[in-house]
């Protein structure tokens, strides 16, 4: 019912826009194109079919005017307008998927939060992640990644789900069966994405194995290598915290 | 008799071919011969294409490789494809063998 006066309600008319706000193409008198803003890019070359081949540095010059503003368009033009070799991981273009994490000016970030520096004067390096194997280009080889997710076994581990149309309650955890589980990567540093997952099944009070999980933990590399320097914080492009769950982790482990 | 002195680099490649001439006796009796042709040729092909002292493209290659055996290790693959080029490429090895000798 309360709809109804809304609906009835007229709609603004485009006459009461004001022309200032009309889209250029709409006029019939073509605008004054804005002068041409150049701007240097070089990215990281590495093709894997000429390994001999030293990886390089290629410039590209493009028109920031003709792009979008992030750093994920101009890489978008550039391979669809001038070199269609150019090779990298890219989906959703809105920060959600993480496809196109990259090294920009020196930063982890992902390429389509990253804004274009418009500095024409300057120019920006694009290298692929560091620390990791290059596949092609700008795209790096997460397989060790994915490992190292998969021994934290970052699923629910519980013999006794409940009944039938019951959800998990919230609930004092039950006594732990103790079987020691194959420790994957004992001698490797997980990484703050790996360990803020890990975090999270540890501090879940649905999961029945924390006790294994933490002591998979317990070791000098897979944790304790993190020196609490806030880098995983500061660059997170999801605003994450991943120093704090490490951090956490460290005060349930020590209390073990 | 001493086995002859060998960088951990040179080891890692002899332990990948091994790894990789262990795979043809997992398979099917009759596909085995197919196995043993394009492990070699694969082999051989790759580490003539690179220069022995190209230390980063030598480790690239190990990984892919690494890659690819750990592919055809897998028990659901039984058999695979051999093309021209390789029985060609494995009957003038076979002639140079015998010239040699």
């Amino acid at each position: 019912m309360s709809l109804l006066p809304r609906l009835a309600r007229p709609v603004c008319s485009s006459a009461a826009r004001p022309f200032s706000s009309s889209a250029a193409r709409a006029l019939a008198t073509p605008v004054a194109q804005k002068p041409a803003l150049n701007k240097e890019f070089k990215i990281y070359r590495w093709n894997p079919d000429e390994p001999a081949k030293k990886p390089t540095l290629q410039s590209y010059t493009i028109d920031l005017n003709q792009t979008g503003p992030m750093i994920l368009d101009a890489l978008i033009k550039i391979k669809n307008e001038v070199d269609p070799t150019l090779t990298f991981r890219r989906s959703c273009r809105e920060g959600i998927c993480g496809s196109c994490a990259m090294n920009i000016d020196g930063q982890n970030t992902l390429a389509c939060l990253c804004r274009i520096d418009r500095n024409g004067a300057k120019d920006t390096k694009i290298y692929p992640l560091p620390h990791m194997y290059v596949v092609k280009d700008l795209v790096p080889d997460l397989t060790l990644f994915y490992k190292q997710y998969k021994s934290i076994k970052p699923y629910l581990q519980n013999p006794n789900p409940p009944e039938d149309g019951k959800e998990f309650l919230a609930e004092p955890r039950g006594p732990q069966e103790a079987r020691r589980d194959v420790r994957m990567y004992p001698d490797e540093y997980l990484g703050p994405a790996t360990l803020m997952q890990a975090y999270r099944w540890i501090a879940d009070s649905r999961d029945t194995h924390t006790a294994e999980r933490r002591e998979v933990l317990q070791n000098e590399m897979s944790l304790y290598r993190c020196h609490t320097i806030f880098n995983c914080s500061r660059t997170c492009p999801k605003g994450l915290n991943p120093a704090q769950a490490i951090a956490k982790i460290k005060m349930e482990l020590a209390a073990d | 008799m001493s086995a002859a002195r060998r960088s951990g680099l040179q080891k890692e490649v002899l332990g990948l071919y091994r790894r990789a001439l262990r795979i043809p006796r997992t398979k099917p009796e009759q596909t085995r011969e197919k196995w043993d042709l394009l492990i070699r040729y694969t082999f051989r092909r790759n580490a003539m294409s690179v220069f022995p002292r190209d230390v980063s493209a030598i480790e690239h290659l190990l990984r892919v490789g690494g890659r690819q055996i750990t592919a055809y290790e897998a028990e659901s693959v039984k058999d695979c494809q051999v093309s021209a080029e390789m029985r060609l490429w494995d009957q003038r090895q076979r002639q140079k063998r015998t010239f040699d000798q």
